[in-house]
C-alpha cells in the first residue's frame, strides 16, 4: 500500500487529485490507499448497478446508483477499483467521467487479471497485484454480499 | 432453441443474431449492458483448403468487438474436451497472426457468471 501511495504522490505532486472509489468492494482499499498517499487529495464515490441486479430489476442498460458529489471538470481523477478483470466496469466509468472533461483520468486497482481483459484501452496506471484465477473474499470483497468484513483478503476454496 | 432475445443497444450486426447457446446470449447481454459494441459471428476464417482450393476446415468465432478489434470464442466444454478447439485456435493464430482472439473457457464463464450473476444453464 505504501508503494502505491508513494508512487501516486510522486506522480501527482502539487496537483491535488481526486480518488473515486467504485462501491462497494473498493471501500476498504480506498480507505487504506488514501491514508498511504502523503499529498493533498479528495475522495468521492460512485456506484453502478451490477448486471445481475439490473436483470432482477428488469432494465437492461447500466444504471448509476450513486453519482459523484464533486465536479471533476479540470481535475485529475484516479479511479480506485478493487479488481480489474474483463475491464467492462472500468471502461464504462472512464467513458462516463471523460464526458465531464477532467484534466486526466487514471486508475489504480488492488487486483488485476489482465488475462481476461475484453477491453484493453484502459488507463490502469497502478496495480497492487496481478492475481491468478481465484475467488477472493474479505477486505471489501464479497460473495453474495458476505465476507466483506474479513480484515484480510482470502481465497475462497470450493469444497 | 427457445432463447429469449432482448432488444440490443450495442449490437453492430446487420441481421439479428441467432445464438447457439445460453452462454453466448448471456455474454452478449453483458457486453450490451456495459455499452460495448459487439457483433455475432461476423467472420469465418479459413484454416485449411484442399488441393482444389476448397475449404476443409474453418473457424467462426462467436463474438467480435469492433472497438477492440477483438474476437471472442466461448466454450462451455470441460477443459479436458477443448483440445480440438485449442488446435483450431492455434491454426488461426498461425494463419492470421494479426487477428486478436480470446478464448473463454468454461472456468472463465463460471467466473463471469459469479461476477455478473449470469444464468448459463442450458
Amino acid at each position: 500500500m505504501r508503494e502505491l501511495g508513494d508512487e501516486i504522490a510522486r506522480d501527482y505532486q502539487g496537483r491535488e487529485p481526486i480518488l473515486i472509489g467504485s462501491l462497494k468492494a473498493s471501500l476498504v482499499f480506498i480507505s487504506d490507499l488514501s491514508r498511504a498517499i502523503p499529498i493533498l487529495h479528495a475522495i468521492d464515490f460512485v456506484e453502478l448497478a451490477g448486471y445481475g441486479s439490473a436483470q432482477m430489476g428488469g432494465h437492461e442498460q447500466i444504471r448509476v446508483l450513486k453519482d459523484l458529489d464533486a465536479d471533476i471538470g479540470g481535475r485529475d481523477v484516479i479511479v480506485v477499483e478493487d479488481v480489474v478483470d474483463t475491464g467492462l466496469t472500468l471502461n464504462y466509468l472512464v467513458r462516463t467521467f471523460e464526458l465531464r472533461e477532467p484534466r486526466s483520468v487514471a486508475a489504480v486497482t488492488l487486483l488485476d487479471r489482465p488475462y481476461r481483459r475484453l477491453v484493453d484501452d484502459l488507463p490502469v496506471r497502478y496495480v497492487g497485484f496481478v492475481v491468478p484465477d481465484e475467488l477472493f473474499v474479505g477486505y471489501g470483497f464479497d460473495l453474495h454480499e458476505q465476507w466483506r468484513h474479513l480484515p484480510d483478503l482470502r481465497v475462497l476454496r470450493e469444497v | 432453441m427457445g432463447l429469449d432475445i432482448p432488444v440490443f443497444q450495442a449490437y453492430r450486426g446487420t441481421s439479428p443474431p441467432r445464438f447457439a447457446s445460453p452462454a453466448e446470449l448471456e455474454c452478449a447481454k453483458v457486453l450490451d449492458y456495459y455499452g460495448i459494441p459487439w457483433m455475432y459471428e461476423p467472420r469465418t476464417f479459413v484454416l485449411e483448403t484442399d488441393e482444389r482450393g476448397r475449404v476443409v476446415e474453418a473457424f467462426t468465432p462467436d463474438l467480435y468487438l469492433p472497438e477492440q478489434d477483438l474476437y471472442v470464442e466461448l466454450t462451455a466444454m470441460k477443459q479436458s474436451l477443448v483440445t480440438r478447439k485449442n488446435r483450431k485456435l492455434r491454426k488461426l493464430r498461425e494463419r492470421y497472426p494479426d487477428v486478436k482472439i480470446k478464448l473463454f473457457y468454461k472456468r472463465d464463464l463460471e467466473r463471469l457468471a459469479q461476477r455478473f450473476r449470469l444464468d448459463l444453464a442450458s
